[in-house]
C-alpha cells in the first residue's frame, strides 16, 4: 500500500515536472529570443532563422553612442526621473485615499468609494485631448512635469487593493492608540504605515513601472519635443515605418535595457508584491 | 460644397475691398513687396532623413535676408504624423512643415493650413509638375508647396536572380523568384499598396463629394474589367503562394540582407531606397511596377502615387517669413540638393531633368511609375482600411476568388469607403 | 436549513449550498441594486432642496455680519474673530470672480451654441498673403466651459459652507461659546477631520485630470464633432442623441450599428475567455508549483513571473513579429516538421486570429494569476482536502469541488476587476493584430477589434470623435452595471465591516 502510494507520487511529480518544464520553456522563449537577437550582428531588421549566427555588442553601443537622431540614453534618464517622482506622489495618494476609506468614518465615504470604482471603468482615450489642453492652460505641455502629473493625478483611484490590505489590520490597534491619546495623523504614520510594508512595496512597484510602458498619452503630450520623450515612445518610434528597416535591432537592445532593471527590481520585491496583493486584492 | 463656395466668394469680395482702400501701402505690389517680418522666429518640421539637409538650407535662407534677423529651428517630425500632431495643437506646431499629400484634406478641413501666397502661387505652379500641383490644390486653391515627386513605391529586385527582362511582367518576377526559391514581398494588406489591384483594372478616385465634403468620389469604371484584374492578381498570388509574402516592406531589405538572402524582389517604398541600394550594391535593380496578364493582355500595374508637400501653419506668427521659407525650401536648388544628398525625387520640372535625378535608378523608376498612377490626393480617411481588406482577400489561403465573390467584395469595399 | 444543519454537512457540500443560495438570491439583489440607486438619487435632490431652504432661513435669522457674508464671503467669520478663516473665504471669492471675469465668462456664454463665428481667411493685398480671421474654437469652448461649470459648482459649495459657517458662529457666540481658533481647526484637520486632509489632494487631482476630462468626453457624444466639423477650422454644435441613434440604427452592410453589435459580442466572448482561462490555468500552474515534493519552487515561479517585468508593448510587438507568416513560430513549427507552410496566425480566418489572441493573452495574464493565487492557495484549510480524499476524490475532483469554489468565493473582486480590465484590454489587440483580420462587413474595424480599440481607431483614423465618445459611454455602462451588480452580490462587499 505504502509502496504504491510512493510510486504514484513519484509518477505524478514527474508529470508535474514535465508540464512545468515545457510551459516554462514556452513562457521564457520569447524573452530568450529577444535577448539573443538584441546581440545579433548580421542582417537588418529580421532574419528567417531562430538562432543568430554572429554576436556583438554593436546594437547596444550604437544605442548609446549614436544619439543624434534617437537619443536613447536621454530618454532612459527622462523615464527614470518621471518614474521616481510619479511613484512617490502616486504611492502617497494611494495610501492616503485607501487609509481614509478603510479606517476613517465620515458621511461621504460610501458615495466616494462607489464613485472611485466607477471612474476606473471609462475607456480613457477621448479624455486625452482634454488633458492636453488642461496642461496647456497651465503651460506645462511638452514637459516632464506634465507626465508626472498625468501618471500620478489619477493614482488615488487605485485604492482598492491597499484598502483591502488596511481592512485586514485589526481596528483594536487604532482604538488602543486613541485611548493613549494619539491623533489619527499619528496613528497613520506611526502605527499603520510601518505595518504596511507589503502594500507600500506593491504600490511603489506598480506605479514605478507605469511610465516605462505608456506610449500613447506620453506621445500626445510630448509632440515634437524629442528630447523629452520617454523610452516607451522612443522604442515605439524605432519600429515606425520610417525607422524600422534600420533600427529594429536597436529596438530589441533598447527593450532589453528597459526590461533588465524592472526585472531585477521585481525579483527582489516579488515577495512583498505577492503579500500585498494577496492580502489586499481578495478577502477571506 | 455650397458653404465652401460661399466662403471663397466672401474671401474674394473681401480681397477686392481691401485692394480698394489699401492702395498706397502695397507700393509696387508683386513678390517684391513680400519681405520676412523682422526678427521672425520659425519652427520647421522635417523628417529625420532630411534633417541635416533642411538645417543647411534654412541657414542659406537666413543668409538671404541678413538684416531681418530671422531665427529658424528645425525639428524632426515624420511626415506621416505631421497632420495628427499639427491638429493636436496648432499653436505649438511648426510654422513650416513637410507632410504627405493625403493629409491635405484634414489640414484644410481643420483650417490649420495657410494657402500659398497669391503673389507666389503663379511661380510655384509654373515650376512644378502638373500632377504635383494638383496634389497640392483643393477647390482651385493652391494650399501647399510641392516638395518631392516620388512618395510612392516601385519594384525592387536582386539582379542576381531577377533579370531586367523578368522584371517587366509580374509573372516573370514571380517565376524568377520561384526558380531562386526566394520570397517576393509586398504589403498587400495595406491600403496604400493594395489599391493598385483595382486601380490596375481601371478604378480611379476623383476627390471628395457629399454634403460635408467627406465622401470619396469614384469615377465611372468598368466593373467586369476591374473584377477580371482582381481575379488575375488573386490567381497569381495563390499560384505562387510559396514565394508570395504579404508583410511589411521593411522585410524586403531584411530579406535581401540575409546571408544567403531569402528575398529576391518586392514592392518597396521610396523611403527605403537608400537602405536597399546599400544592401544590394551592384545587383540593385529598380524599375517601374511590372505588367500583369489580364484576359491575355499585358496590363501595366497602376499605383497610388503621392507627393510630399511643404505647408505653412495658419496660426504662424510670421506668415510672410514662413511663406518665403516654404517657397525657398521647395525651390529648384533645394530640391536638387535633396535629390543629390538623400535621393528624394523632385517635383520641380527643371530639377527632374537634371543628371542627378536621371542617374538615380530608384528615383527614375518611381518617376516613371508616376505616369501610371492615381495621385494620392483628396482621399477620405475611410479609404485605407476597406482597401487593405480588399488586398487581404486576394491572397488569403482560404479566400474564394471567383468572379461573383470578387464583384461582391469590390462593391462592398467601395460602399464601405463611401460609408454607405 | 438551520445553522446546525449546515455545520453537519461536509465542507464540500457546504460550499455548494452557499453557492446555490447566492444564485437563488440573485434576482432579488438585482432589484435591490436599482432600488438603492433610486434612493441615492432621491436623497440627492432632497439634500439640495434642504440646502436651499437652510440658506434662506439662515439669511432671515442672521445678524448683520451673517447677512453681509452672503455678499462678502467670510465677513461673518472676521466680525466674530475668526480672521484667518474669514480672509481665506474672501480670497476664494476674489479668485473666483477674477477667473470668471478674465477667463470663464468668455467661454461660458458661448457654451449653449459652442460658438457661432467660423474661422475664415482673407487676402492681405499688401503682401498677397492670406490672413487668418480667427473664429470660435468649439472644442476649447466645450472644454473650458466645462471647467468653468465645475469650478462654479465647487465655488457654490464653498459659498454655502461660508454662510453656514457664519451662522453657526453667530449662534455659538450668542450661546456664549468661544469661537474656534484657526490653530484649533488646523489641529482638527489632523485628527477628527483627518479624512479631509488626506483626501483633499487626491480629490483635487482626480477632479482635474479624470473627472473633468470625462465630463468633456461624455458631452462630445452629444455633439457633431467629427471629420466634417474639425476644430478650429469648423464649428461643431449640440445634436442631442443623434449619435446614439446612429449606433442603434440597423442599416444594411457595414453599418455602425452592425459593427457595434458584432464587436460587443466579441468583446464579451473575449473578456470571458481571457478571464476564465487565465484564472483556471494560472491556478493550476500555481498548484503545480506549490505541490508537495516539487523542488526548485522559486525557480519555476521566477520562470513564469519574469515575463511580467518586461513592458507589455515590447513583448507584444515581438510576438507580432514572431507570429508572422515567416516569423519565428512558423520557422520553428516548420523546422520540427509539424507544418510545411507558414500559418497566418493573425491574418487569416477570424477563428484562428481570435484563438491566437486569446492564447497570447494567456501568456501575458497567467503569470499575474500565479502571483496572486499562490498565497491564497496555501491558506485553504488542509482538512478540506483530507475529508475529500476520505470520500475518495482524486486530484481533479478535489480541484473542482474544493479549490475552485473556495478560490471563487475569495477572489471575486479580483475576477471582476480582471474582467473589466479585459473588456478594456487595449494593448493586446492593438499591438498584436491591430484589429485584423480585416473585413468588409464592419465599419472601420476588423474581427479581433474590441470596442475599445474600435474607439481608438475612430478617433485616430477617421476622426469620428462623437461616435467614439458614444461608444465609450456604452462600454462604461456595460462595465459599470456588470461590476456594481456583482460587487453587491458578493459577500466581500459586506464583510468589509468585519473588523470594525
Amino acid at each position: 500500500m505504502i509502496k504504491s502510494y510512493k510510486l504514484r507520487r513519484t509518477f505524478s511529480n514527474i508529470l508535474v515536472y514535465t508540464v512545468l518544464l515545457v510551459l516554462g520553456l514556452i513562457w521564457i522563449s520569447p524573452l530568450v529570443y529577444l535577448v539573443l537577437h538584441s546581440f545579433r550582428d548580421e542582417g537588418l531588421s529580421t532574419v528567417s532563422y531562430l538562432i543568430p549566427k554572429t554576436y556583438s555588442f554593436k546594437n547596444y553601443i550604437e544605442l548609446f553612442t549614436d544619439t543624434a537622431t534617437l537619443n536613447f540614453p536621454r530618454w532612459f534618464m527622462n523615464t527614470f526621473v518621471v518614474a521616481i517622482f510619479s511613484c512617490i506622489i502616486s504611492t502617497l495618494a494611494v495610501l492616503m485615499v485607501s487609509y481614509s476609506f478603510s479606517r476613517l468614518r465620515f458621511k461621504a465615504r460610501k458615495p466616494l468609494i462607489n464613485i472611485g470604482m466607477i471612474l476606473g471603468m471609462f475607456p480613457g482615450f477621448m479624455t486625452m485631448i482634454a488633458i492636453y489642453y488642461l496642461l496647456k492652460a497651465m503651460g506645462l505641455t511638452q514637459t516632464l512635469v506634465a507626465l508626472v502629473i498625468c501618471y500620478s493625478a489619477g493614482a488615488g483611484l487605485g485604492y482598492q487593493i491597499s484598502k483591502g490590505f488596511f481592512d485586514t489590520i485589526p481596528r483594536a490597534l487604532d482604538e488602543a492608540a486613541t485611548i493613549d491619546g494619539a491623533t489619527r495623523n499619528q496613528i497613520f504614520w506611526k502605527i499603520i504605515l510601518p505595518m504596511s510594508k507589503p502594500i507600500v512595496v506593491y504600490t511603489v512597484l506598480t506605479s514605478f513601472i507605469g511610465p516605462w510602458t505608456d506610449f500613447i498619452l506620453a506621445k500626445i503630450i510630448m509632440g515634437d519635443m524629442r528630447d523629452n520623450y520617454t523610452v516607451a515612445i522612443g522604442l515605439q518610434t524605432m519600429v515606425s515605418l520610417e525607422f524600422k528597416a534600420t533600427y529594429f535591432k536597436r529596438f530589441l537592445a533598447g527593450s532589453v535595457i528597459v526590461a533588465v532593471p524592472i526585472s531585477i527590481l521585481f525579483l527582489f520585491m516579488q515577495r512583498y508584491y505577492v503579500e500585498g496583493v494577496t492580502a489586499g486584492g481578495v478577502k477571506g | 460644397m455650397k458653404r465652401i463656395l460661399a466662403l471663397i466668394i466672401a474671401v474674394l469680395m473681401m480681397a477686392t475691398l481691401f485692394v480698394g482702400c489699401n492702395g498706397e501701402t502695397g507700393d509696387n505690389g508683386g513678390a517684391a513687396a513680400l519681405e520676412p517680418e523682422a526678427g521672425a522666429t520659425l519652427k520647421v518640421w522635417a523628417p529625420d532623413a532630411a534633417l541635416e539637409v533642411f538645417k543647411a538650407q534654412c541657414d542659406a535662407f537666413i543668409a538671404q535676408y541678413p538684416d531681418a534677423g530671422i531665427k529658424i529651428e528645425v525639428v524632426a517630425q515624420g511626415e506621416g504624423d505631421a497632420a495628427t500632431n499639427l491638429l493636436n495643437d496648432p499653436e505649438a506646431a511648426a510654422d513650416v512643415f513637410s507632410f504627405a499629400c493625403d493629409q491635405l484634406n484634414r489640414l484644410n478641413d481643420a483650417g490649420v493650413i495657410m494657402p500659398v501666397n497669391t503673389n507666389l502661387a503663379a511661380d510655384v505652379t509654373a515650376r512644378n509638375s502638373e500632377a504635383s500641383i494638383k496634389a497640392a490644390t483643393l477647390n482651385d486653391l493652391l494650399l501647399a508647396y510641392p516638395e518631392t515627386g516620388d512618395n510612392g513605391y516601385y519594384l525592387v529586385y536582386d539582379k542576381t536572380y531577377v533579370t531586367d527582362e523578368d522584371a517587366k511582367t509580374l509573372e516573370g518576377v514571380f517565376e524568377a523568384c520561384r526558380k531562386a526559391g526566394k520570397k517576393f514581398i509586398v504589403d498587400a494588406g495595406n491600403g496604400f499598396y493594395s489599391c493598385m489591384f483595382p486601380f490596375t483594372g481601371g478604378l480611379t478616385i476623383e476627390g471628395l463629394e457629399g454634403e460635408d465634403n467627406d465622401v470619396q468620389k469614384f469615377n465611372e469604371y468598368d466593373e467586369a474589367e476591374v473584377v477580371a484584374t482582381l481575379e488575375a492578381f488573386a490567381t497569381l498570388f495563390h499560384e505562387y503562394d510559396d514565394i508570395f509574402f504579404s508583410t511589411d516592406p521593411s522585410k524586403i531589405s531584411a530579406g535581401l540582407a540575409e546571408d544567403p538572402s531569402t528575398c529576391a524582389a518586392g514592392i518597396d517604398g521610396s523611403w527605403n531606397a537608400a537602405t536597399v541600394a546599400s544592401v544590394l550594391g551592384e545587383n540593385y535593380g529598380a524599375a517601374k511596377l511590372p505588367t500583369i496578364k489580364v484576359n491575355d493582355e499585358d496590363k501595366q500595374i497602376v499605383s497610388m502615387h503621392g507627393y510630399k508637400l511643404i505647408g505653412v501653419n495658419a496660426m504662424s506668427k510670421y506668415p510672410n517669413a514662413a511663406q518665403l521659407l516654404a517657397d525657398y525650401l521647395s525651390g529648384e536648388a533645394c530640391q536638387l540638393e535633396r535629390a543629390e544628398k538623400i535621393s528624394w525625387g523632385p517635383s520641380n520640372t527643371a530639377a527632374a531633368e537634371s543628371e542627378v535625378v536621371t542617374g538615380n535608378v530608384a528615383i527614375s523608376a518611381i518617376l516613371e511609375q508616376s505616369q501610371y498612377s492615381v495621385p494620392q490626393v483628396n482621399i477620405a480617411s475611410t479609404f485605407w482600411d476597406p482597401m487593405g481588406n480588399l488586398g487581404n482577400n486576394l491572397f488569403k489561403e482560404d479566400a474564394k476568388y471567383d468572379t461573383d465573390t470578387l464583384t461582391a467584395l469590390l462593391d462592398k469595399t467601395i460602399a464601405n469607403i463611401r460609408d454607405e | 436549513m438551520k445553522y446546525i444543519d449546515l455545520m453537519q454537512l461536509n465542507p464540500f457540500q457546504r460550499f455548494w449550498f452557499k453557492l446555490s443560495t447566492a444564485l437563488k438570491a440573485f434576482p432579488g439583489k438585482v432589484k435591490n441594486f436599482f432600488v438603492v440607486i433610486g434612493k441615492f438619487l432621491a436623497n440627492f435632490f432632497i439634500g439640495i432642496g434642504k440646502a436651499v431652504a437652510g440658506y434662506v432661513t439662515r439669511f432671515i435669522k442672521g445678524d448683520w455680519a451673517t447677512k453681509l457674508s452672503y455678499i462678502i464671503m467670510g465677513a461673518g467669520n472676521v466680525a466674530k474673530g475668526q480672521v484667518v478663516k474669514g480672509l481665506l473665504f474672501f480670497v476664494i471669492q476674489l479668485a473666483y470672480i477674477a477667473y470668471i471675469v478674465f477667463f470663464g465668462w468668455g467661454y461660458l456664454k458661448k457654451f449653449p451654441t459652442l460658438g457661432d463665428v467660423e474661422q475664415g481667411m482673407q487676402i492681405n493685398p499688401a503682401t498677397g498673403g492670406y490672413e487668418l480671421m480667427a473664429g470660435d474654437n468649439s472644442m476649447l469652448i466645450l472644454l473650458y466651459g466645462v471647467l468653468t461649470i465645475v469650478l462654479t459648482a465647487i465655488f457654490l459649495a464653498l459659498y454655502f459652507a461660508s454662510t453656514k459657517s457664519a451662522y453657526t458662529l453667530q449662534q455659538k457666540v450668542a450661546a456664549g461659546e468661544k469661537p474656534v481658533t484657526f490653530v484649533e481647526e488646523i489641529k482638527d484637520l489632523f485628527d477628527k477631520k483627518f479624512h479631509i486632509t488626506l483626501l483633499a489632494f487626491p480629490t483635487l487631482t482626480i477632479s482635474a485630470f479624470t473627472i473633468l476630462p470625462l465630463i468633456f468626453m461624455i458631452l462630445i457624444a452629444f455633439t457633431n464633432y467629427n471629420k466634417a466639423h474639425l476644430a478650429p477650422g469648423k464649428l461643431f454644435t449640440w445634436v442631442g442623441f443623434d449619435t446614439f441613434s446612429e449606433i442603434f440604427a440597423m442599416t444594411e452592410g457595414a453599418s455602425k450599428g452592425a459593427t457595434f453589435v458584432e464587436l460587443t459580442k466579441w468583446t464579451l466572448i473575449w473578456a470571458v475567455f481571457a478571464t476564465v482561462l487565465n484564472y483556471l490555468f494560472g491556478m493550476i500552474l500555481a498548484l503545480m508549483i506549490n505541490k508537495k515534493g516539487i523542488k526548485l519552487k522559486a525557480l519555476w515561479r521566477t520562470l513564469f513571473v519574469i515575463t511580467v517585468a518586461v513592458p507589455q508593448f515590447v513583448t507584444l510587438l515581438l510576438m507580432n513579429q514572431m507570429l508572422q507568416e515567416d516569423g519565428a513560430v512558423n520557422v520553428l513549427l516548420m523546422g520540427l516538421g509539424i507544418i510545411d507552410k507558414g500559418i497566418l496566425f493573425l491574418n487569416s480566418t477570424p477563428l484562428v486570429a481570435r484563438i491566437t489572441v486569446i492564447v497570447i493573452n494567456c501568456w501575458i495574464g497567467i503569470p499575474y494569476t500565479i502571483l496572486i493565487t499562490s498565497g491564497i492557495l496555501m491558506n485553504i484549510p488542509a482538512d478540506l482536502y483530507e475529508s475529500a480524499t476520505i470520500d475518495g476524490a482524486g486530484p481533479v475532483r478535489s480541484f473542482f469541488s474544493i479549490t475552485l469554489p473556495y478560490m471563487l468565493f475569495v477572489t471575486t473582486p479580483y475576477l471582476i476587476t480582471n474582467f473589466i480590465g479585459n473588456v478594456n484590454n487595449f494593448n493586446v489587440i492593438y499591438l498584436l493584430t491591430n484589429g485584423g483580420p480585416s473585413t468588409e462587413n464592419l465599419y472601420q474595424a476588423g474581427y479581433t477589434d474590441l470596442l475599445v480599440t474600435w474607439l481608438f481607431k475612430l478617433t485616430m483614423n477617421s476622426q469620428d470623435y462623437n461616435l467614439a465618445a458614444a461608444v465609450g459611454i456604452l462600454v462604461f455602462i456595460v462595465c459599470a452595471t456588470l461590476s456594481l451588480v456583482t460587487f453587491n452580490l458578493t459577500k466581500s462587499a459586506k464583510s468589509e465591516e468585519e473588523f470594525s
